[in-house]
């Protein structure tokens, strides 16, 4: 017998549409496996070399380990939230670019069904290369986890705000020359310049009252304390600040997306 | 009233060996193609090149207690500028293949009465320009943190023309042959960037183990950055002649399968 067609009911969240967005945004991103995972983790591998190469020869400790093992965590978190940004960020420019946004619109999605389906698929994004990264470096370079709960509250709270932070581009950029720009002029400078590559605690005393307002440094410092055990920074400020910042990002997703800020018409 | 038709109409142009106003046509449609959106273009790569100079600047104050770090930025500030400039170069020529191909607009290129020579001398011209222009760009920045000199000119000169064109070369055969975009990632990410990156931009080759230091003399880009830097702080790793012989020979290589690949209309005429 043939049911009879109705509309399909659900409760106040739409389970299969949450779940069917978020498996588009995974599946988008492992089909071009070789660009979206591979090749950062090339890239970060030969950042690795890069520099153990131009200064591993030092004898120094850093932070209480050698200068490698200090580099992998802050290298390891770099290439997660450059992904997870371009994840969220590329999937809604393609999107808007090729027409087929209206696919996201048209569903009977609500606002924070999309922030959450699209925010996951980077935060997945994120960790898969992360952990691929991870793989990697740990052929060269001994990982530890000192504080294992550190260390994935870091990298999910990482992943997931600039996942968060891609939606926020990918709404408001009209070409790629724009996300180009954001990437170049914001993302990069930010990861770079936040204590990947260098302690904090070198730095001249404006320094690092500089690098300590820069959230980035709170990711890198917090996933770096769950690695080696040592962080520069204040760890409480760290996870109240990326707590606070992914809240308020939610709540700006969650109001465009309702609004439909430059979306729709 | 009657109206003057032009008199030139239905005639065709006459140029001798060389077709000299497409030549100079194509140069400056590449060019301008690479630096018309000069401040994406133009300060990208800069800032780039300047977050790079910094971190290593701020990486050995953690590494080294005291002490001056200016000798090694001052040899990075040479392999900075040359490898922005090549990257420029392959970029310039790839991006405007795989665009041209995505709008179909390659027909336009292949319509025009050019030689095979001449449509490698146009693309490679704006290339080499726009990549020089850009190398010239992060050159001015990282005096804020380098002491660049001068001490070979002509071996400068040479290497930056070398390098560009070999990547300018690269950048066509990639570019005829690709038909996606992830084609070009492809190659800069896996082929490119660890050459440049694995070839004495940021280190002494001299540092590395002995069999390192073979493996990096097989790679065309460590002449190209050595006799660059050569050219800026008069002190090479490898002898610059052998650099310079070694370039030339891999430019013929290149050029001559390029020249093939046009004469031929591989992956672009039907």
């Amino acid at each position: 017998m043939i049911p009879a067609l109705a509309p399909r009911r659900y409760g106040p969240v739409n389970w299969i549409g949450l779940w069917t967005l978020y498996r588009k945004e995974v599946r988008r991103f492992l089909a071009v496996g070789t660009q979206t995972v591979l090749a950062p983790m090339v890239t970060t591998l030969l950042f690795l070399a890069v520099f153990v190469l131009a200064l591993g020869h030092s004898v120094e400790l850093v932070g209480g380990v050698p200068y490698m093992e200090f580099l992998a965590p802050g290298l390891i978190m770099m290439a997660m939230t450059q992904n997870a940004f371009a994840n969220a960020s590329s999937s809604l420019m393609i999107a808007k670019i090729q027409g087929n946004i209206v696919d996201l619109l048209m569903p009977p999605l609500s606002a924070l069904e999309i922030t959450l389906g699209l925010a996951f698929g980077g935060l997945t994004r994120g960790i898969v290369v992360g952990v691929a990264t991870a793989a990697g470096i740990w052929i060269f370079v001994p990982l530890h986890a000192a504080h294992p709960g550190a260390l994935v509250f870091y990298g999910v709270m990482a992943s997931l705000m600039l996942a968060q932070l891609g939606v926020i581009a990918g709404i408001y950029a009209d070409k790629f020359d724009h996300m180009a720009a954001v990437t170049n002029f914001i993302i990069t400078p930010l990861a770079f310049l936040s204590g990947t590559f260098y302690s904090t605690e070198r730095l001249p005393e404006f320094g690092r009252l500089l690098a300590h307002l820069n959230p980035f440094f709170y990711m890198i410092d917090g996933f770096r304390f769950g690695m080696i055990g040592h962080a520069d920074g204040s760890l409480l400020l760290g996870a109240l600040a990326l707590i606070g910042v992914n809240a308020a990002l939610l709540i700006a997703n969650y109001l465009s997306f309702q609004r439909g800020s430059r979306l729709k018409a | 009233m009657t109206v003057d038709a032009p008199t030139d109409i239905g005639r065709q142009r006459r140029f001798g060996a060389v077709n000299w106003l497409g030549l100079f046509t194509l140069g400056r449609r590449e060019a301008s193609r690479g630096l018309k959106d000069y401040h994406y273009q133009i300060f990208g790569p800069v800032i780039s090149s300047l977050l790079y100079l910094a971190v290593f600047h701020l990486a050995i104050r953690t590494t080294t207690s005291g002490g001056s770090n200016a000798e090694l930025l001052n040899f990075i500030a040479p392999g900075l500028i040359i490898f922005v400039a090549c990257e420029k170069a392959f970029e310039n020529v790839c991006f405007s293949f795989i665009f041209d191909k995505h709008e179909r607009i390659i027909s336009d290129l292949l319509m025009a009465p050019l030689t095979a020579l001449e449509r490698i001398g146009g693309y490679l011209a704006g290339a080499c320009l726009s990549g020089l222009v850009i190398g010239l760009a992060v050159a001015l920045v990282s005096l804020l943190f380098a002491d660049l000199s001068l001490a070979q000119p002509l071996a400068l000169i040479f290497f930056a023309l070398m390098g560009t064109v070999m990547h300018g070369l690269i950048g066509i055969l990639v570019g005829i042959w690709a038909e996606k975009w992830d084609s070009y990632a492809a190659v800069h990410t896996f082929l490119l960037l660890p050459l440049s990156f694995l070839s004495g931009l940021f280190y002494r080759v001299d540092h590395l183990p002995a069999l390192a230091q073979d493996l990096v003399r097989l790679n065309p880009v460590f002449y190209v950055i050595d006799g660059f830097r050569f050219g800026m702080t008069g002190e090479a790793s490898a002898n610059p002649w052998i650099g310079g012989a070694v370039l030339l020979a891999v430019n013929a290589l290149l050029f001559a399968l390029a020249y093939t690949w046009f004469r031929r209309g591989y992956r672009l005429k039907p």
